[in-house]
């Protein structure tokens, strides 16, 4: 259990250290001030385009701009938050690798299932941590200019769209325990979810396939409950321990 | 202290290790020497649980050395040829890190610190790891592997990166730990060997060729080499006209190879002839020839 907290330790300790922290938290702050930024500035902008395309026949009256708004963008720009957080992340296992820092941290009698989860909870806490910050920005913003309590189920949706972060993690997690570089880590991750959109073309799979997690208008627009949902949490959730747990076995048999 | 019976490993269709059999003792300072890519690192590895041997046994202070099963690396310090740390650390904070993943006490990581850091003479480097040169690296490696008061330190060619300078340094802070701990040292360095090694084994084809202490090693290879040197320098052409065991080096000098009773006419024939004499001296045998001649 200690030498578990002193890696855990180390590992939160470099992401400060190299400045990783600064850069997460700027980009979840960023994006937590665009959502309602953008909302705002959406009938100036819409006033400026107005005039070009009343000539080519688009007609645009008054524009109502309320937390609905923000909400959406908060929701349409995640997922490039998602995916630039795990651009920062992916090589967390393979940069050990290739410098041989873990090698000789594992020499020193560390036990290697120690290793993924060490590296699990600094990497699910930094997720959720910048999930969270953004999400209060966005949501402080809001109640501020418009009011929040028009909107349905947002708790609901922004818990799933985090539980959707989870699985990319863990799919980060599994791929880093085999694989040598974090280009092919990213590129397996990216086919896993490419794979998860096909399967999600088969009407009898759908509920079941994590994607429906991001799928949220439904939710938003009340036109479906969080039940629908059910299915596909419970498959995220064991998808992910299991992409968690296996890459145990598969770490303790890699050769360094 | 450390014993591997019949150890075998292979990298896809390259067999590295075939039967490797070695035994080193206590409180002594081991060389493992064979040419590069000869199974040196490997065989470190299998030994530290980093990679799996395909077959064979390995016994440390009389434990298995199981692979996956890490509570054997309590006993073991390691330096890697090329030691890389987290570069973002300082020295103090890599060494105080080190000691948490051991499970070592607070108290005693501080002190073992700080004594180690002056040994090594890093005590007064504050600044992070990621400016530190090679031979930094190479102390500070040093310092790491010694932290837990491992019983057997292992090193994979600790030297063979470094200036001379360097290379002084770490060989002398070798010695220095003759007394604590064993040391299993790999090199292609032979003066390195005969300079601190106590025993020493030669790896070969993925076998030991020849194991013992440096000193029987030596002795075992009878030298019958002498280097003749002349006062004046036609004698030495008249010499090669009288023996065929004689070679001229580009010194002006001769090397004799031969046996007992040849040598004998030999001096026979410069007394004969009364020709002055400078040097004669009879070539030490070196761990160098006797490498050539087990691994070629």
């Amino acid at each position: 259990m200690k030498t578990l907290f002193a890696f855990t330790k180390k590992e939160f300790f470099e992401v400060r250290r190299t400045g990783k922290l600064l850069i997460i938290m700027l980009l979840f702050l960023i994006f937590g001030i665009m959502n309602p930024a953008t909302a705002k500035i959406m009938p100036v902008i819409m006033d400026m385009l107005a005039e070009s395309m009343t000539e080519s026949g688009v007609v645009i009256k008054d524009i109502e701009v309320n937390a609905m708004t923000s909400w959406a963008q908060f929701f349409k720009n995640i997922s490039t938050i998602l995916i630039i957080f795990i651009l920062l992340f992916s090589d967390v296992f393979t940069k050990e690798y290739k410098t041989g820092t873990l090698q000789l941290v594992l020499t020193k009698g560390l036990a290697r299932h120690k290793v993924v989860i060490a590296k699990t909870l600094s990497i699910l806490s930094f997720w959720t941590i910048g999930y969270i910050f953004s999400f209060s920005v966005t949501y402080g913003y809001n109640e501020y200019f418009w009011d929040n309590s028009i909107m349905n189920n947002l708790f609901s949706s922004v818990v799933l769209w985090w539980l959707f972060g989870v699985c990319v993690i863990s799919l980060i997690i599994f791929f880093s325990s085999f694989l040598q570089n974090n280009i092919a880590v990213l590129l397996s991750t990216g086919g896993v979810i490419i794979l998860m959109y096909l399967l999600n073309v088969i009407s009898k799979l759908k509920p079941y396939i994590p994607v429906k997690l991001i799928n949220i208008n439904p939710l938003l627009a009340s036109t479906e409950e969080i039940d629908a949902y059910t299915k596909a949490i419970i498959v995220t959730i064991i998808f992910s321990i299991v992409c968690i747990a296996s890459s145990i076995p598969i770490l303790n048999k890699r050769q360094f | 202290m450390l014993t591997i019976k019949n150890l075998k490993k292979s990298f896809g269709s390259k067999e590295v290790l075939c039967g490797l059999n070695l035994s080193i003792p206590k409180n002594s300072i081991f060389g493992f020497v064979g040419k590069n890519g000869a199974g040196k690192t490997t065989t470190m590895k299998i030994i530290l649980g980093l990679i799996k041997a395909d077959s064979g046994t390995l016994y440390v202070m009389d434990k298995e050395v199981v692979f996956g099963q890490p509570n054997i690396n309590r006993y073991i310090g390691y330096l890697p040829d090329v030691p890389e740390f987290y570069p973002y650390m300082t020295a103090k904070e890599y060494l105080k890190f080190c000691g948490e993943i051991s499970g070592m006490d607070k108290k005693d990581v501080s002190a073992r610190s700080n004594e180690l850091l002056e040994l090594v003479g890093l005590a007064n480097e504050h600044s992070r790891i990621k400016g530190f040169s090679r031979g930094m690296k190479q102390r500070l490696g040093i310092a790491q592997a010694l932290l837990n008061r491992p019983k057997l330190l292992i090193c994979d060619e600790p030297t063979s990166a470094l200036d001379p300078i360097g290379r002084k340094e770490i060989l002398d802070i070798l010695v220095t730990l003759k007394k604590q701990t064993t040391v299993l040292f790999s090199t292609h360095i032979l003066s390195d060997v005969e300079r601190i090694c106590t025993d020493v084994a030669f790896l070969n084809n993925g076998k030991i060729a020849i194991q013992g202490t440096v000193t029987e090693l030596q002795n075992k290879r009878d030298s019958n080499e002498f280097i003749i040197e002349t006062e004046r320098k036609e004698d030495l052409n008249n010499l090669i006209g009288a023996f065929n065991n004689l070679n001229l080096t580009d010194k002006n000098s001769l090397i004799f190879n031969g046996t007992e009773h040849e040598f004998f006419s030999f001096i026979n024939y410069i007394a004969d002839k009364k020709i002055s004499v400078q040097k004669i001296e009879r070539i030490e045998p070196t761990l160098e020839s006797l490498f050539i001649e087990v691994t070629t």
